[in-house]
């Protein structure tokens, strides 16, 4: 890359290629390739790589400024926008190849016109991909919306990445309970840098949403594959059910808690939902280390006995809450029964849930069940998610060390991740 | 004037960025989408005007979406699979043909069109191939550019608040072919674009059929603008199109210097609701809009008295330039001054009452628009931004069947493009280029066809959309003559005898299958094609409509019966015999005569 020195980013450039002469505006290369091909950015407005002999400087880009807007000060009564990072809302300067999250409110409302309508302030807390995201994040998302809380914002509504939105979201029902104001998750499986992202309604259906009567941590997203409305899902119930369609976000062994559009003004319950409460309980200590393991057949013994640094573990079994732990006392199976009891005797909880994603566990029908029920494993008869009941345990195990007193937490319904009838039409 | 060509062509294989086929059947669709779009920032941080005005449109797109042609790439609901590297090597392969030099990293770019005719709101395309040329008998044409990309959807209706588009055929790969300004006239343009026609088709590797093909032209004048025109349907149509922008683009430029000259431009919007002078018009128009609701939006336009009126395309007037721009706000179009009013039934007091409202003398013009006042405003921000263009505006136009042209929407600029970022680069490199297959070129091919075929049947079958079929039915074996005058003369004569056929290929292949196996003769072909167009096979049509060859024994009896008479028995049997074999059994009777 000797050729390229004293030229950067974003300069004209002329290029010798191919005995062909070709000017244009030099580009970054998102995509590692062959080191000796750069590209350029034709008149045309066209992106080409080109092998090159040689190559001048023509014109030197100035280093453009990023525009700077003046600060915002918050209302009492606004809806607060909290951007975490992900894709709804980032624009790419290929220029400098940065990715720049749009999240002051005059380039909110420059990207969605239709913001005028309410009266916002917003402040980026950090910008990630949310597979990036921890306890960490989680604390610190549940510490800013608290403050949001105390400072009078009429609702809040959290810009999120949707690969792990459904872990923050229940993480925050169990941090913040009983909420004087809804806290509404938005994502976009559509990146913001597209035209047809679905940024644009479910945003504005989650700010719609925020000034509602709901006291609950609740995920705004399409509710089928046209731009039409979105579901509110509770928090602790919602999951991410396809890796790409605009309608992978579901509400599993429940309906979703509305259906909301802004565009109509329909804000339509669609079960049970808490209000606004008058005072905000705060329990936001969690302790990470919880690990989650996915069981499966050649699962071996030995992967569970390893996890006793743990401070708890939750197993994603199979069908009704099984593991492998061989009760007819087979010589051909290898069962993880025995690690997992240890564990429990040890100290460690260990939480059961079901790969079957929906329905309830069910320990006591069968006697591999009813073997783990004796270890003690936790969890007969929630129907939570593998997500839900994880994140659970992690905010268990931070509000006390008592084996007992975790259990007792687990089971009870905090944030309706625990539901007591599985109503026939929606399993 | 300059004159640059831009051609598309479907390729013939499956989907750019999916595994759909892009063969289209009419099938219904299977179910629809509701969307809406709006417009990004671009990686240089601008919004392309282009989109702006389309976004102010607010309009919603309903979808079909088509069981076999269709899946969640099309509908936007999956990122796209990596690029269908047989369309490359097509591209490729062409590319090499036209002297072009294809690029070292193919990147794949998104072209912003938010109209909804792509669910992405983007069309992806990435140049291929640079700095190529066709030779021409009036001067070299230098290729610009050679790109690939996805076909747009099909547009199937449209409202002022809805357009409702087909899947389908979103997503087959286009070859782009874009020519430099070196097209020297109307009849040039038509000769490049034949040519260009002529050497896809040669590879075999294209679609077939109407709509596989489509050219833009790019036309400047000296004083006048680019303006590029879309949706030719045929290269008849092309001379026509260029004369017509050409006049289009001088009378405009009478029309600015005579603005000029009345101090007509620039216009403040000053515009004004004149709804109560419309209270009991008798104009049905304007009656039964006020009725649903709507309002009436008047404004001057100083000194343009006589100007609106001035005829640029056949029948279309300046003021039909005004009504285009005023259609983006999705209205039907504009009122004005210099049409007879009374054509809408609107009276000489209420006219009069508008000129007196609008403060509009004698040399002045109005315009007005009848629509709910939100859209009103608008559509008449866009008439007076039309107004107010101190120069011919570059435009994207839309071709109507008589040559005349539509505005369609600005022309779009660089800000349009921004990189797409779902799949990553392709690098072209030897081995890969040294991977594609080689197909004949045109001059090889012209040679080929001349050997098997007289001249003048030649230069009709290169030309011809049927020149791939007409390769493969020779490859089994058939008589090149006689497929060529099937395909280029029967088949022609039965379409204006209203004999239709939806494919040809199966049918002829099917018939030249037959032909071989000696059951039926030369003569009886139009007609067993005339039943195969029903959907018939030939073996049924043979048995029913008694069109068998007569051979041997059966063929000698019936030259005994008819006394030896050559005339006779092919008056007869005209579509069952062979007359080279009644001949053969006439001359051995004679000769037996003789012995």
């Amino acid at each position: 890359m000797e050729k390229l020195k004293n030229i950067g980013i974003g300069d004209i450039v002329r290029i010798i290629s191919h005995d062909r002469e070709f000017t244009g505006l030099l580009m970054p290369r998102p995509f590692s390739g062959d080191p000796d091909i750069i590209v350029i950015k034709l008149e045309s407005g066209y992106n080409v790589g080109l092998k090159f002999d040689s190559i001048e400087l023509i014109e030197s880009s100035e280093a453009k400024e990023l525009p700077k807007h003046k600060h915002e000060k918050s209302k009492k009564g606004d809806i607060s926008i909290l951007g975490c990072g992900g894709t709804i809302a980032s624009r790419i300067e290929y220029k400098t190849g940065a990715v720049y999250p749009s999240i002051t409110p005059q380039e909110l409302r420059t990207v969605f016109p239709a913001l005028e309508k309410w009266p916002i302030h917003s402040r980026q807390i950090f910008s990630l991909f949310s597979e990036d995201m921890n306890a960490t994040h989680w604390r610190m998302l549940a510490d800013e919306i608290e403050k949001e809380v105390k400072n009078g914002a009429r609702g809040v509504v959290v810009m999120h990445g949707t690969d792990t939105m459904a872990y923050t979201s229940a993480a925050v029902s169990f941090m913040l309970q009983d909420l004087p104001v809804p806290v509404v998750f938005v994502g976009s499986q559509r990146s913001s840098d597209r035209p047809s992202s679905e940024n644009e309604t479910n945003l504005l259906n989650s700010v719609f949403s925020a000034t509602k009567n709901v006291g609950e941590v609740m995920v705004c997203m399409h509710s089928s594959t046209n731009d039409d409305y979105c579901h509110l899902h509770r928090g602790t119930r919602v999951r991410k059910m396809h890796t790409s369609r605009r309608d992978a976000f579901r509400s599993i062994g429940t309906s979703p808690l509305f259906a909301v559009d802004y565009r109509t003004e329909r804000f339509d319950p669609l079960s049970e939902y808490k209000p606004r409460s008058k005072k905000l309980i705060s329990k936001k200590t969690m302790n990470d280390n919880v690990a989650l393991i996915y069981t499966h057949p050649n699962i071996k013994p030995e992967l569970i006995s390893k996890l006793d640094s743990y401070d708890g573990i939750v197993l994603v079994g199979t069908g009704l809450g099984h593991v492998p732990a061989n009760p007819f006392d087979d010589k051909t199976v290898s069962s993880i029964y025995k690690p997992v009891q240890e564990l429990i005797q040890s100290g460690i909880p260990v939480v059961m849930t079901s790969q079957c994603i929906s329905g309830r566990i069910c320990m006591r029908v069968y006697a591999t069940g009813r073997m783990l029920m004796q270890a003690g494993v936790i969890g007969d008869g929630a129907d939570w998610t593998p997500e839900s009941a994880y994140v659970k345990l992690c905010w268990a195990v931070g509000q006390t060390k008592d084996m007992k007193k975790i259990e007792e937490l687990m089971m009870t319904n905090i944030a309706g991740e625990i539901t007591d009838r599985s109503t026939l039409e929606e399993s | 004037m300059k004159i640059g060509l831009e051609l598309h062509q479907r390729l013939d294989t499956n989907k750019l960025f999916c595994n759909c086929s892009s063969k289209l059947d009419d099938e219904e669709p299977n179910l629809t989408l509701v969307r809406r779009l709006h417009p990004v920032f671009s990686e240089l941080g601008e919004i392309d005007e282009a989109s702006r005005i389309e976004y102010t449109k607010r309009k919603v797109f309903e979808y079909q979406v088509f069981r076999n042609n269709n899946c969640l790439v099309e509908t936007d609901e999956e990122p796209p699979h990596p690029l269908n590297l047989e369309a490359l090597k097509t591209v490729l392969n062409i590319a090499l043909q036209l002297h072009a030099s294809p690029v070292d990293e193919v990147h794949i770019m998104r072209k912003m069109v938010i109209d909804g005719s792509n669910t992405s709101g983007f069309q992806r395309t990435a140049i291929i191939a640079l700095d190529g040329h066709l030779d021409t008998p009036k001067g070299l044409v230098r290729i610009s550019t050679m790109a690939l990309e996805e076909e747009s959807a099909g547009i199937v209706s449209a409202s002022s608040s809805k357009t409702t588009y087909r899947l389908d055929r979103l997503g087959i790969p286009l070859i782009e072919i874009t020519t430099a300004p070196d097209i020297k006239d109307a009849d040039h343009l038509k000769e490049v674009a034949e040519k260009l026609g002529m050497i896809l088709r040669a590879t075999g590797k294209v679609a077939r059929g109407l709509g596989t093909v489509r050219q833009d032209v790019n036309i400047s004048t000296g004083g006048g603008a680019r303006v590029e025109i879309k949706g030719a349907q045929d290269l008849k149509t092309l001379p026509l199109l260029v004369e017509t922008e050409q006049k289009r683009q001088l009378e405009l430029v009478k029309i600015l210097a005579e603005l000029r000259q009345r101090k007509a431009i620039p216009i403040k919007k000053h515009a004004k609701d004149v709804t109560d002078i419309f209270k009991k018009t008798e104009a049905k128009l304007i009656k039964n809009s006020l009725d649903s609701g709507a309002f009436v939006l008047a404004q001057k336009l100083q000194n343009h008295a006589g100007i609106l009126g001035k005829q640029i395309q056949k029948g279309k007037r300046y003021g039909t330039e005004l009504s285009d721009y005023a259609k983006l706000a999705g209205v039907k179009g504009i009122i004005h001054s210099d049409e007879s009013l009374s054509k809408y039934g609107i009276s000489e007091s209420e006219e009069k009452a508008l000129r007196e409202g609008l403060h509009a003398k004698e040399e002045d013009a109005f315009v007005l628009i009848v629509a709910p006042k939100e859209q009103a405003n608008k559509a008449m921000d866009h008439v007076i931004f039309r107004a107010n263009m101190d120069f011919v505006p570059e435009e994207t136009r839309r071709a109507n069947p008589d040559g005349t042209t539509n505005f369609m929407r600005p022309l779009p600029g660089r800000a349009r493009l921004y990189p797409e970022t779902d799949i990553p680069p392709v690098p072209v490199t030897k081995e890969f280029l040294s991977s594609i297959e080689k197909t004949e070129s045109l001059d090889e091919k012209q040679h080929k066809l001349e050997k098997m075929l007289n001249k003048e049947m030649a230069n009709k079958i290169i030309r011809s959309r049927h020149l791939h079929l007409f390769e493969r039915i020779v490859e089994t074996g058939a008589d090149p003559m006689l497929v060529a005058t099937t395909i280029e003369n029967t088949i022609i004569s039965l379409r204006r005898e209203g004999v239709e056929f939806k494919d040809l290929e199966e049918p002829l292949l099917e018939l030249f299958e037959e032909y071989a196996k000696g059951t039926f003769v030369k003569a009886a072909i139009p007609d067993v094609l005339k039943f195969m167009a029903k959907g018939a096979r030939v073996e049924a049509i043979l048995k029913v409509y008694r069109l068998q060859k007569i051979t041997s024994k059966d063929l000698e009896k019936l030259v005994i019966q008819n006394s030896y008479d050559m005339k006779t028995v092919m008056q007869k049997y005209r579509l069952q015999v062979d007359p080279q074999e009644v001949a053969e059994i006439i001359k051995k009777k004679r000769h037996s005569e003789y012995v």
